[in-house]
C-alpha cells in the first residue's frame, strides 16, 4: 500500500546530506512557508546547502518586528521560520533567488549579513526565469529561451539568440535533490490541495528528486476530489502534518 | 520651487489610463497605491506575481482579513468574486506570454532609451529583481512611477542609466511628482507638467534633455 505520510518533521528531513541542492517554496505571506521543514533542517544540522527560493527570508528578528507591525490586522504565526534562520546558522553556501535583500536600509536580512561576511554566494535571477527554470526541471525540459534578460547582468555568460528579431537568453533547467513545499491538504498518495496563492510551492513540487510537503491535514483517500487536486501525488514523495498547536521555538523536536 | 504632487495625485495620474477590463500588475512601493484610484465604473483585473489574479482592495481591519489572501509586501487583501490562485510558473506564463496590459513599476533610474534600473538601492549589498525583469520586458505597456529626484536631489530621469539594469528599452511612460514623460524613439518627451511648474524648472531636475511638444499640458485629473 502506498503511504507517503511521515510521522515527524525530523524524520522527513533526516536524509538531507551536507551540500544538497534544495528548493524552498513560499512567498509574500507567513502562511505559505514550509516553516516546520526549515526548522527541522536547522535541527538536523546539514551545512553547505544550496537553495533556490523566491526570497532570502526575513529571519527571526525581522519576523518579530513584522509580527508587531501586522498585529492590528492579523496574528503573524509564532511558528514562522524561513531561510533567514539557515543563513543565520551558517548552513547556506549558495542562494539562487530574485529577492536577496530586505527593502530599505533599516531592514537587513540574515542573508545580507552572511553575504557581507563572505560566507555565501548569490545567483540573482528574476522571478519569472527562476520559476520557469524550476518548472522545466519538473517537466524534463533541459533549457528554454526567454526574452527576459538580454542587455542585463542576468544574461552574462549565457547564450543569447535571436527569435523573430527579438534577443532571447537561454536559461537551463534547475533541478534539486529535495524540495520543501507547503500545502493545505493532502492524502496518503501525496495528492495536494493548496490554499491561497500557490507561489513556488506548486512550481517546485515535482522538480526535485524528493519533494516533501508540509500540510495542515491529511484526509482519507478519495476525499480530495479529482477536480480539486492541484498537484498529483506522483510529484510528491513525503507528506508531513503540521502540529495542531503551534510550537513556538524552532529547536524543539517534532 | 513650486509644490510637488503628492502620492495620491501621482497614483490618480497613473490609474486614469487603466481601461475597463485591463489586466494590471502593480509593483511594490509607490505603484501599489494605484489600486485605490481605479477610475469609477472601470473594472480591472489585478495580477500579483506569487499567484493571485483578480483580488479586491487592501484589507482595512481584522474582520476583513483572510490570512491566505496576501499580495506582495505582506499585505492582506480582500477576496473578490472571480479571483484565481496560481502557481508562480503559471503566474509568469501570464506575464511572459503578454497577457498583462499595464505594469506599473518603481524606478531608481530611467534613461532616454527606456532602460530601467530599479534593482540595486545604493548602500545595500544586494539588489532585488523580483518579477520586474519579466514585467518590464513583456507587459504590453510599462509605466514607471517614481519621485522625480532622489532624496539627495539627484535626477532619476537620465541620459544613460549608471545603475545595474533591470530590463532594456522597456519603459513607455514615466509619472513623477512633477511631470508625465513618454519615451519615444530614444527621447524623453514631456507630456504633462505639474501645476505651477515651468519647463525650465522641470528640465533643471532632469538628467536627460526633455523634448517639449506643442501640445504640452498641465497635469489635470479631469
Amino acid at each position: 500500500m502506498i503511504n507517503k505520510v511521515v510521522a515527524t518533521f525530523d524524520e522527513a528531513v533526516a536524509d538531507i546530506p551536507a551540500g544538497a541542492m534544495i528548493h524552498c517554496g513560499g512567498f509574500a505571506s507567513p502562511f505559505n512557508m514550509p516553516s516546520y521543514l526549515i526548522a527541522a533542517l536547522a535541527r538536523q544540522g546539514a551545512s553547505g546547502l544550496t537553495f533556490a527560493s523566491t526570497s532570502a527570508g526575513t529571519g527571526m528578528e525581522i519576523a518579530a518586528r513584522l509580527r508587531a507591525q501586522m498585529a492590528p490586522l492579523v496574528d503573524w504565526p509564532v511558528d514562522y521560520w524561513d531561510l533567514g534562520l539557515l543563513a543565520d546558522l551558517g548552513r547556506m553556501r549558495k542562494l539562487i533567488t530574485s529577492f536577496p535583500a530586505g527593502t530599505g536600509h533599516e531592514t537587513v536580512w540574515p542573508f545580507e549579513r552572511a553575504l557581507e561576511r563572505g560566507e555565501v554566494e548569490l545567483e540573482l535571477i528574476g522571478q519569472g526565469s527562476l520559476a520557469e527554470r524550476i518548472r522545466a526541471a519538473k517537466a524534463g525540459i533541459a533549457a528554454f529561451y526567454t526574452p527576459v534578460g538580454p542587455g542585463t547582468a542576468t544574461a552574462e555568460g549565457k547564450e543569447v539568440r535571436d527569435f523573430g528579431g527579438v534577443p532571447h537568453v537561454m536559461e537551463t533547467a534547475l533541478p534539486a535533490d529535495f524540495a520543501l513545499v507547503r500545502a493545505y491538504r493532502a492524502d496518503r498518495l501525496g495528492n495536494l490541495v493548496f490554499r491561497g496563492p500557490r507561489t513556488f510551492n506548486q512550481t517546485m513540487a515535482g522538480a526535485a528528486r524528493v519533494t516533501i510537503a508540509e500540510v495542515e491535514e491529511v484526509v482519507p483517500l478519495g476525499e480530495l476530489g479529482p477536480e480539486a487536486i492541484h498537484t498529483p501525488g506522483v510529484y510528491v514523495q513525503r507528506v508531513v502534518v503540521r502540529p495542531s498547536t503551534p510550537i513556538p521555538s524552532w529547536d524543539t523536536p517534532c | 520651487m513650486p509644490e510637488r504632487l503628492d502620492l495620491s495625485v501621482m497614483a490618480m495620474v497613473v490609474a486614469r489610463e487603466f481601461q475597463d477590463g485591463a489586466v494590471v500588475n502593480l509593483g511594490i512601493g509607490l505603484p501599489l497605491t494605484c489600486a485605490s484610484y481605479v477610475p469609477e465604473g472601470r473594472e480591472v483585473i489585478l495580477h500579483s506575481e506569487h499567484g493571485l489574479l483578480g483580488n479586491g482592495r487592501l484589507a482595512q481591519d481584522r474582520s476583513e482579513v483572510d490570512p491566505y489572501v496576501f499580495i506582495v509586501g505582506n499585505r492582506p487583501v480582500l477576496a473578490a468574486p472571480g479571483m484565481t490562485f496560481l502557481s508562480h510558473d503559471e503566474s509568469f506564463a501570464i506575464v511572459r506570454g503578454g497577457h498583462i496590459d499595464i505594469t506599473v513599476l518603481g524606478g531608481l533610474q530611467v534613461d532616454a532609451a527606456g532602460n530601467l534600473a530599479n534593482t540595486h538601492v545604493p548602500g545595500k549589498i544586494a539588489g532585488n529583481l523580483g518579477g520586474a525583469p519579466d514585467l518590464a520586458t513583456c507587459a504590453k505597456r510599462t509605466v514607471v512611477m517614481m519621485y522625480h529626484t532622489t532624496r539627495e536631489g539627484e535626477p532619476k530621469v537620465v541620459e544613460r542609466c549608471t545603475m545595474p539594469l533591470t530590463a532594456v528599452a522597456c519603459v513607455d511612460r514615466i509619472v513623477t511628482d512633477v511631470a508625465v514623460m513618454d519615451i519615444e524613439a530614444g527621447r524623453v518627451v514631456l507630456r504633462e507638467i505639474a501645476p505651477g511648474w515651468s519647463v525650465e524648472e522641470v528640465q533643471a531636475l532632469t538628467g536627460a534633455r526633455l523634448v517639449v511638444p506643442p501640445d504640452l499640458r498641465e497635469i489635470s485629473l479631469g
